[in-house]
């Protein structure tokens, strides 16, 4: 039922998007004109060697108008994308929901694991699809746009993407992509029935689930184990400092992995749909790190370990 | 109108994004109907494009803001400096008074200048003057303000020339004047007392000959004594010293030398007998009457030209007398003039320049003594003038303030008291005694 409900809702959404994207376009077309206008001045007062007061008002005049319109523009194009994440975000819910439905249905087989193709084209569309951070003018990137980390009292929600610090089976200890399932701020974590714990102040604990079907699949983690990968993309042209800089240590994505690993950046993205460039440590090459590998923004992060372990 | 090169635009092109080339998705959807609608796969693109689109618009609202921000900038520093051109002008205006701390006023106080001052009636004129212009031309426009500051610049011109003269500037003339009389030794050979200049020398290439032979016997003694120091003797020549090179260098001379063509004789000697022998030009043919000639000529001459390989060293003085006698001869004649000078400085022009510089120089720095001599003098009556208008500028200053007063005590309609007008006279007395002092 609420997956139906969901439905509807979806599809209101998307005929607003469309009405949306309607709207932006008219307004698009409007501003041209005074575009143009500008472009004219330009050049006319490029030619005349002189700048008459009289072309400095008119200017002013049409940069102000020209800003009222970007203004307007910006406004309706932030509408739409935000409806966009509305829609995701319903989305995402109905994705969650349905796999709660499907965990409680013996019936229905176990998860179908995912041929690993599947999944890293999985994991590139979502950093593809990561929105990008467009402030206003005067706006800072918040937390978890690009490099600036979480605020300190941040919780990862359910669904979020985080790497997290898990032992293998063989002991190993490794950071893995995983989503988040629910977070007990509990004095205890899962444990059995009847089984008394002891009290122990703030002992908050994160459920992750392993992007990769084929680990274990789910752990139980302390915060300081799971660092939440950035919900945003930082726009190179506007915010450069919300972008980590060259030969910073940060933990990456491995490329058709899901495991990340120590790396020092080699160059960030120029672009905002550029990935950064980086150099993991690698022992098995001759100075120690591997040649230059793209990783997208979004599984780039901070890496606070002082050394590897 | 300011120039274009001056304006701190930057002119960006602003073109919106060409979202057909750019955003086929959102083109596409553009082209849909309300009834086909989104897709949910389609959302990705979608968003891709319009973070697209909007990142491009959030920049140029940027620029925008940027360059209208130097567009009021820029108005606002026009006006600015219209403030500061009035406050400069305030300043001009009043009288020069002093050199010095005038000139740092000038600099950059936007504010009060001092009053024009009584005794110059010519600024007060141009003060109200310049204001006038700057008030007329505040409607039309701001930049006319650079062209009035011709005055300004006339005044700071001319100032350097009234301005009073300071006991500084008395004090570095009397210093100017004191080295010719304390430092004459310390500047040897320099202003006014030239001390003679030093006879010649050996002559350089002398000098350079024994020099260079001294170096190489060096050398070769050098070589020698490393070589022999092996072996254990003495090289002939290890031990020469100056005495020795000299023989060498007149007996390598001597030889040398044979005195070109000409004789050993003087050249008054060599033009008497030109004047007495004929001239014969002689074609080469007749080569037997030259030597004969020659030899009759060195005959007749006597002793003095026997041939010269022999009697070298003999005919030498022997020539310099002749040529002495013969001067001193045509001299009691009257055929020649007898000249003051030494008979090598005849010959020396370098020597002869040097001493027609030293004479201008001389010359030269004792006519400007005599001018920083009168320059000190008028610069200390001056001094002492300036000292007397100050005065009288004084004096001016009480009198106007007897007068304020007097008048002041008009206007409440009472009769200036004794003392007042006593007060006044004084002062007006005053004043007169010192503008007759000025100008007597």
């Amino acid at each position: 039922m609420a997956l139906v409900s969901a439905d509807s809702r979806i599809a209101e959404l998307l005929t607003e998007l469309h009405q949306l994207i309607k709207q932006t376009q008219e307004e698009r077309s409007r501003s041209e004109h005074n575009l143009v206008n500008i472009q004219k001045t330009h050049e006319r007062m490029q030619t005349e060697n002189k700048i008459s007061p009289y072309y400095r008002t008119k200017l002013r005049g049409l940069y102000t108008t020209a800003k009222a319109d970007a203004e307007a523009e910006c406004n309706i194009l932030r509408k739409a994308l935000d409806k966009i994440a509305e829609i995701k975000s319903l989305l995402e819910e109905r994705r969650i929901a349905a796999k709660i439905a499907g965990l409680y249905n013996d019936s229905e087989p176990p998860r179908k694991t995912m041929r690993r193709g599947v999944l890293m084209t999985l994991l590139q569309q979502s950093a593809m699809t990561l929105p990008l951070w467009i402030g206003k003018p005067g706006d800072k990137p918040p937390p978890l746009c690009g490099a600036i980390p979480a605020s300190g009292d941040y919780v990862a929600r359910p669904g979020d993407k985080v790497a997290a610090r898990v032992k293998a089976v063989d002991g190993d200890e490794q950071w893995i992509l995983a989503e988040v399932v629910s977070y007990s701020h509990a004095t205890n974590k899962y444990c059995a029935p009847g089984c008394i714990q002891p009290f122990p102040p703030f002992v908050c604990r994160y459920e992750v689930d392993d992007i990769d079907e084929e680990g274990k699949e789910r752990h139980t983690l302390s915060r300081r184990r799971v660092i939440p990968l950035p919900q945003w993309k930082a726009n190179p042209e506007t915010d450069p400092e919300a972008l980590f800089q060259k030969e910073q240590l940060v933990l990456a994505l491995y490329p058709q992995t899901t495991c990340f690993y120590r790396a020092l950046i080699h160059a960030p993205p120029q672009r905002p749909q550029d990935d950064y460039s980086v150099l993991f440590e690698d022992t098995s090459y001759a100075d120690g790190y591997s040649p230059p590998l793209n990783v997208a923004q979004r599984y780039v992060v901070a890496c606070k370990e002082p050394k590897k372990k | 109108m300011s120039e274009l090169k001056d304006c701190p635009l930057q002119f960006h092109d602003f073109k919106s994004v060409d979202h057909l080339k750019v955003c086929p998705r959102y083109t596409a959807v553009l082209a849909r109907s309300e009834d086909d609608g989104i897709g949910i796969e389609e959302l990705d693109t979608l968003q891709l494009e319009l973070e697209t689109l909007l990142s491009s618009a959030s920049r140029r609202l940027r620029v925008l803001e940027a360059e209208t921000q130097i567009l009021t900038d820029w108005q606002d520093k026009k006006g600015d400096r219209r403030f500061l051109k009035l406050g400069r002008d305030h300043e001009l205006g009043a009288p020069p008074k002093h050199g010095k701390p005038k000139k740092q006023k000038l600099e950059g106080k936007a504010g009060h200048g001092p009053g024009p001052g009584p005794g110059r009636p010519k600024s007060k004129n141009l003060q109200p003057k310049i204001q006038e212009y700057e008030f007329t031309d505040d409607p039309i426009d701001v930049p006319r303000i650079p062209k009035n500051d011709a005055p300004n610049r006339f005044w700071a011109s001319v100032e350097p020339y009234c301005a009073d003269i300071t006991s500084e500037e008395v004090r570095t003339l009397e210093e100017l004047l004191k080295p010719p009389e304390d430092e004459a030794e310390h500047y040897k050979g320099w202003v006014p007392s030239f001390p003679q200049i030093p006879p010649l020398g050996k002559h350089y290439s002398q000098r350079w000959a024994q020099e260079d032979l001294l170096e190489e016997q060096k050398d070769g003694a050098r070589a020698a004594a490393v070589a022999d120091k092996k072996k254990g003797l003495m090289g002939p020549l290890t031990e020469l010293d100056t005495k020795d090179v000299d023989a060498l260098l007149k007996k390598s001379e001597a030889q040398h030398e044979q005195p070109e063509d000409g004789c050993p004789f003087g050249a008054l000697t060599q033009r008497l007998l030109q004047a007495l022998v004929e001239e014969n030009i002689i074609s080469p043919m007749e080569d037997s009457p030259i030597p004969d000639m020659s030899g009759k000529e060195s005959g007749a001459d006597g002793a003095s030209t026997s041939p010269r390989n022999q009697n070298k060293p003999f005919s030498v003085p022997h020539t310099k007398s002749l040529e002495s006698r013969i001067k001193e001869e045509l001299i009691a004649q009257g055929l020649l003039e007898s000249e003051d000078r030494p008979a090598e400085d005849s010959e020396d022009e370098v020597l002869a320049e040097l001493r027609k510089r030293q004479a201008e120089l001389k010359a030269l720095s004792a006519h400007n003594r005599t001018k920083k001599h009168d320059l000190l003098r008028l610069a200390k009556e001056e001094v002492s003038r300036q000292e007397l208008r100050q005065r009288v500028r004084m004096a001016d200053n009480e009198v106007m303030d007897a007068f304020r007063k007097i008048m002041a005590a008009r206007q409440k309609k009472r009769t200036p008291t004794k003392k007042e007008k006593d007060q006044a006279w004084k002062t007006l007395k005053e004043r007169e005694s010192i503008l007759k002092l000025l100008d007597g």
